[in-house]
C-alpha cells in the first residue's frame, strides 16, 4: 500500500497575507495536496496552487491530478489562472466541485478567466481538462475513495473525505460549526419549553450528522478562522471559532486536527496563542486529540 | 402539524424525495439546505426544472441563513425562507399561509 501524505501549500482564509509577521504560518490561500504513491489529489486552488504547479514542473513521473474545489470563492480558485500545468500539453487535469453538472463546474471555474478580469481564457489551456459529473455516492480516483458533503458556508460548499487503505483525511476549509446551537441560545426567550426541547433535538441531530462525516478521521483539516472576539463580530459569515472546531474534533474522535483557513489579520504570535488555548481545551477535556497549526510547507505522512 | 388537516411525509434522502416527487405535487414542500447526498439549493433547481414542479409551493427551512442562499432560493421562487430555529407556531402559520389545501381541507 502506498504511503498517504498531506502537504500544505496554502493555509490562509479570505485573502493572501504575504507579511513578514505572518510567514511563520504562511501567507498563501487554501491549497492542500493529498498523495498516495503517484495518485495526487489537490484540495482547492487558492494562491498555494501556484507554487504547487511550479513544483510539479520539476518532476516527470506524474502528469495527472484531480483538484477538488470546496466552492468558488476567490481565495479557493484564484491560483488556478496561474497554475502552469494547465497551460502545458501532456498534462491530464480533472476538476470537481459544487454544481449540478460538469458543465456548471466548468462555467464556475472559467468565469474568472474572462475579460476584463484576466488576459487569457481557459481556451488557452493545452492540458487535457476533464470536469467530473456530480456523483452523490462519491468519487473513486486511483486508490482513493472520496466522499463529499454540504457544509455550513454561504452558497453551496463541500467538505471532502478522502480514504485510502483504511486511512482517512477530511478537508473542511470553510464551515461554521454549531451555528444552529448558537442561534437557539440567542433566541431561547422567544420559544416555549416544548419548542425548545424539540429544537435541542433537531440541533443534536444535525450535529450528529456533521460529526459522522468527520468521525474517526486520521487527519482533519478544518476552518478555525476566528477567535471568540472575532466571532462576536462575524457570526454568520460562514467560519468557525477555533474553540468550536476543537470541541467538534474531540467529539468526533478525530486523531489529529490541523487548524486551518487562518484569518489574514492574525499574525504568527496570535495563531500561536490560538494553538496554546486549543491544547488547553483538549487537556481540560482529557481528550487524546492531537492538534497542530496547519503551516505552509508542512508535510504529514500517515 | 398534529392539529392541521394535512398528511406529512418526511424523507431521509434526496433520492427518496425525488422518487415520490417525480409523480406527485405536494400542497407544500419544506426543504432544508444541508442534506445528505445533495444540498437543498441544487435539489431546488432540479425540482424547478421539472414541469410538474414549476409552481410547487416550497418553503426553505434551514439552519443556514446567508444572504446569498436566500437570493438563490428567491430566484427559484420559494414562498418563504425560514431560518432555524422555527417555533411550532411559525411552522403552523407557514402551512396555513402557503399550503394549497384542497376544498375538502385535506392534503
Amino acid at each position: 500500500m502506498s504511503v498517504l501524505s498531506v502537504r500544505f501549500w496554502g493555509v490562509r482564509g479570505s485573502h493572501a497575507s504575504p507579511l513578514s509577521t505572518h510567514l511563520g504560518v504562511g501567507g498563501n490561500t487554501s491549497c492542500v495536496e493529498i498523495r498516495a504513491g503517484n495518485t495526487l489529489v489537490v484540495c482547492d486552488g487558492g494562491t498555494g496552487l501556484i507554487p504547487l504547479g511550479e513544483n510539479l514542473l520539476k518532476q516527470d513521473e506524474l502528469r495527472e491530478l484531480l483538484v477538488l474545489f470546496t466552492h468558488y470563492h476567490w481565495d479557493h480558485i484564484c491560483g488556478l489562472p496561474f497554475f502552469v500545468p494547465a497551460f502545458l500539453p501532456k498534462w491530464n487535469l480533472k476538476f470537481f466541485g459544487p454544481g449540478q453538472t460538469a458543465a456548471e463546474i466548468e462555467r464556475h471555474l472559467s468565469n474568472q478567466m474572462k475579460a476584463p478580469y484576466f488576459p487569457v481564457e481557459t481556451e488557452t489551456w493545452m492540458a487535457n481538462i476533464q470536469y467530473l459529473e456530480p456523483s452523490p455516492a462519491g468519487l473513486t480516483y486511483g486508490p482513493m475513495q472520496i466522499r463529499y458533503q454540504s457544509v455550513h458556508h454561504p452558497g453551496v460548499t463541500y467538505g471532502y473525505r478522502v480514504s485510502v487503505g483504511g486511512k482517512s483525511v477530511v478537508y473542511v476549509s470553510d464551515n461554521e460549526v454549531d451555528y444552529l446551537h448558537s442561534s437557539i441560545a440567542q433566541r431561547a426567550g422567544e420559544f416555549s419549553a416544548e419548542d425548545q426541547s424539540a429544537m435541542a433535538d433537531i440541533a443534536q441531530e444535525e450535529r450528529a450528522a456533521d460529526l459522522d462525516f468527520i468521525r474517526g478521521a486520521d487527519v482533519l483539516i478544518h476552518d478555525a478562522q476566528y477567535t471568540p472576539d472575532d466571532y462576536i463580530l462575524k457570526r454568520g459569515w460562514g467560519h468557525s471559532c477555533y474553540i468550536d472546531t476543537v470541541n467538534f474534533a474531540i467529539d468526533a474522535g478525530v486523531k489529529v486536527l490541523y487548524l486551518f483557513h487562518h484569518d489574514p489579520a492574525h499574525d504568527d504570535a496570535r495563531i500561536a496563542e490560538i494553538h496554546r488555548h486549543s491544547l488547553q481545551i483538549i487537556s481540560e477535556r482529557r481528550s487524546s486529540l492531537e492538534c497542530t497549526i496547519a503551516r505552509e510547507g508542512m508535510v504529514v505522512t500517515l | 402539524m398534529a392539529n392541521l388537516p394535512v398528511e406529512v411525509i418526511a424523507f431521509a434522502s434526496a433520492a427518496d424525495a425525488m422518487s415520490l416527487l417525480a409523480t406527485r405535487q405536494p400542497a407544500l414542500l419544506f426543504l432544508d439546505i444541508i442534506m445528505p447526498e445533495k444540498d437543498g439549493l441544487t435539489f431546488l433547481q432540479e425540482l424547478r426544472a421539472s414541469a410538474l414542479h414549476q409552481d410547487t409551493v416550497i418553503v426553505i427551512l434551514s439552519s443556514k441563513d446567508y444572504a446569498q442562499d436566500r437570493q438563490t432560493a428567491a430566484s427559484h421562487g420559494v414562498a418563504a425562507f425560514l431560518p432555524k430555529p422555527v417555533s411550532s407556531e411559525a411552522l403552523r402559520q407557514a402551512v396555513m399561509n402557503f399550503a394549497q389545501l384542497p376544498a375538502d381541507g385535506t392534503a
